[in-house]
């Protein structure tokens, strides 16, 4: 017992300090900022809470929050109920299985901001030219300029990408079920359907848990691909949190007070997926 | 379960990023590196030779070149790190102000250098910085001008003449519509295009001093940029198909392929046209914003300025590059590339593409870009870029209020 304290602690104090040296206290300085009126750099003063009621009344940040929510609401629905499906699908015997898992991996490997741009390229002018061609009205304009539409590009290549990683995760949930089951299940009479919903689904709740709970928080804090393909924009349409937090901290020497809006959404993240775990571990069966 | 997977994912993450901490700066082989940031995709080739020419000269001197998209921020967030470039090749504006409040910026003042340089751009500067902080935290290289840029071949084959006043600028862009050619192509995509035509109207409507005003809260956007608004609005009827989804690269080229007559853009936009189609006609003129000519001025600004930051281990080297940036044949071959004009005395722009402003900076009627006064984090050109597509003004303009009036606040 004795020996593998030791061994357990070997291994976790490096971890400990490395998370707490780049991460716990770059957050901690921030909380502390969060209550002075540094710009980023130059003297300060403690103004108490006046950047947390100043966040309460921003509207600029009250869209924002109404924007990434839309959006990652959307987009964790979406990518979930998409990588469950192709994960069943790349889980049966079919041929090249293994071909076809690499190649469904492969978005996840590319850069964001590099897929941003081609899906920029498409959005701009492939969909345009086809949106000619058919005569489809609604497709010859470039949707990333249109105010109530350039979220929808942004769910698109956010969900495009991140459905590779949830495949897996999803992938390594079906290997554990075994055959076993279905089998039984089969001479039972089962169909494909029941056999989803009754065994499958109810085996792979950890894995859907986990799945949902981070793509929740992944797109809860969308900033990347905004930067690639809108930029916030048309107009403030598409500014989520985590940009709004970037820009106004950076760009406008407003650090403290971003910070403050920061310490805000990290407290907002906490609660959802707390509230996510609570929920799903409910229907999670004891294995 | 749950607590394996996420320890297993939790020791992913902290490998990835202890991956990620590895970046070494190279050897160091006796030479000096010197990093040069620049806010400019256009100039990056310029830049590149220029460099060239510096190493050659200078053989114990290597210069890395930076220009990153988002470049404001990106410098912003290095200022916040205590690590700023070298050198700043950056633009006059709101931005330059504050990072020469803070105090991180050689000062330039009373130097031979400074001295090279027209004064009223050494004026403008130093009104970014106002008066908190005393001194020249950089030396104006490039200026630049907003204008109205013209496709000649076009200009011709419609009849049109250059236009004195706004009425006859509305009456050549509507005789073009009528003719089923696109007058002018926007590439409100890019937010910041928006403000070229918004700054040509600003600065001639609401007057030099509207920032200072505001500041003072002696006027309002509600009070002075009502008409401004109004003739936005009136420009946009003037565009294409989609105004709000072509970028300003792609816009560059259907321009340079001759999708419209007139193009709302500045002189560095004139490069890049000429790279899509090297042959094109181009002609410029300031956009005559009121009905009395002899008051139309043209905008133009310091859109590149040669900043040292104040700690750098390495000032002497980067004096050597400033000064070669301010030698005249440099400075020459930059604005010929670049199509821009020079803030040092005794070197001009001598393309005939610039025919149509040339007048303006000989006998002055310039003035400088309304927005660099504006507070940083506003965010107005994605304000204005909402308004072309909403064109709700009174509550645009509220806006434009309220959001600067918050910035200041905080």
């Amino acid at each position: 017992m004795k020996k593998k304290n030791s061994v357990f602690l070997i291994i976790t104090i490096p971890a400990f300090l490395l998370f707490f040296i780049f991460h716990s206290f770059p957050a901690l300085q921030g909380i502390f900022y969060s209550f002075t009126d540094w710009k980023g750099y130059g003297d300060w003063n403690f103004v108490g809470l006046k950047n947390y009621l100043n966040v309460f009344k921003d509207e600029r940040a009250g869209d924002a929050y109404l924007f990434t929510f839309k959006f990652a609401i959307v987009a964790t629905i979406l990518v979930n109920i998409i990588s469950l499906l192709v994960a069943i699908g790349l889980n049966s015997k079919i041929k090249f299985h293994k071909t076809l898992r690499a190649i469904y991996f492969l978005p996840y490997i590319l850069s964001i901001l590099i897929v941003g741009f081609i899906f920029n390229f498409i959005f701009a002018h492939f969909l345009p030219q086809i949106g000619d061609a058919f005569g489809w009205e609604f497709l010859t304009r470039n949707i990333l300029g249109n105010p109530d539409l350039a979220w929808i590009g942004i769910v698109i290549v956010a969900v495009w990408q991140a459905v590779s990683f949830n495949t897996i995760l999803y992938l390594a949930g079906l290997v554990t079920i075994s055959e076993d089951l279905y089998e039984a299940a089969s001479i039972d009479g089962a169909g494909v359907w029941t056999k989803f919903w009754k065994i499958t689904f109810p085996l792979i709740a950890p894995f859907f848990t986990i799945n949902m709970v981070l793509s929740l928080k992944n797109f809860l804090m969308v900033f990347d691909q905004i930067v690639a393909l809108t930029g916030g924009g048309p107009g403030k349409s598409t500014e989520s949190i985590s940009l709004l937090i970037y820009r106004g901290g950076f760009e406008g020497g407003e650090f403290a007070y971003q910070s403050a809006n920061a310490v805000i959404y990290f407290i907002v993240i906490i609660v959802f997926s707390v509230i996510q775990l609570k929920f799903l571990n409910k229907r999670e069966v004891e294995n | 379960m749950f607590k394996k997977m996420t320890a297993g994912v939790m020791a992913l993450t902290l490998g990835a990023s202890l991956l990620a901490g590895c970046s070494s700066d190279g050897a160091d082989d006796g030479k000096v590196t010197l990093e040069l940031f620049s806010n400019k995709s256009e100039s990056i080739e310029t830049y590149k030779g220029l460099i060239k020419e510096f190493e050659a000269e200078n053989p114990d001197i290597k210069i890395k070149l930076d220009a990153p998209p988002e470049a404001e921020t990106v410098l912003k967030t290095r200022l916040t790190k205590n690590d700023l470039p070298d050198i700043m090749s950056i633009a006059g504006n709101a931005t330059f102000g504050e990072l020469g409040r803070a105090g991180v910026l050689e000062d330039f003042s009373g130097t031979d250098l400074a001295k090279t340089v027209q004064p009223s751009y050494i004026d403008m500067i130093n009104r970014l910085v106002g008066p908190e902080a005393e001194g020249t935290f950089g030396l104006p290289y490039a200026t630049n001008a907003n204008a109205v840029i013209y496709n000649k071949a076009k200009f011709e084959e419609h009849g049109l003449e250059v236009p004195a006043t706004w009425d006859e600028f509305i009456a050549s862009l509507e005789k073009v519509k009528a003719a089923g050619d696109t007058p002018i192509y926007f590439t409100l995509k890019d937010a910041w295009t928006g403000m070229i035509a918004w700054n040509s109207l600003g600065a001639n409507v609401a007057g030099e001093d509207f920032a200072e005003k505001k500041n003072a809260g002696e006027t309002s956007f509600m009070e002075k940029y009502d008409e401004v608004a109004d003739k936005m609005a009136t420009l946009v009827q003037y565009g294409h198909k989609d105004n709000m989804g072509v970028a300003y690269g792609d816009g560059n080229n259907a321009f340079a392929g001759g999708k419209s007559v007139f193009y709302l853009q500045g002189n560095w936009a004139i490069p890049e046209i000429l790279k899509a189609n090297p042959d094109m006609e181009l002609g410029v003129f300031p956009m005559p914003v009121t009905n009395a000519p002899e008051q139309n001025k043209l905008v133009s600004g310091v859109d590149v300025l040669l900043a040292v930051s104040e700690s750098t281990e390495h000032k002497e080297e980067a004096m050597k590059f400033a000064e070669f940036m301010m030698n005249k044949d440099t400075a020459q071959k930059y604005i010929d590339e670049q199509k821009a004009f020079s803030a040092i005395e005794g070197v001009y722009q001598e393309d005939p593409v610039f025919e149509g402003i040339k007048a303006n900076f000989e006998n002055g009627t310039i003035t400088s870009f309304p927005d660099h006064y504006y507070p940083a984090g506003m965010g107005a050109e994605n304000l204005v870029q909402e308004f072309l597509i909403k064109k709700d003004k009174e509550k645009f303009l509220k806006k434009m209020d309220s959001e600067w009036e918050k910035v200041q606040n905080r």
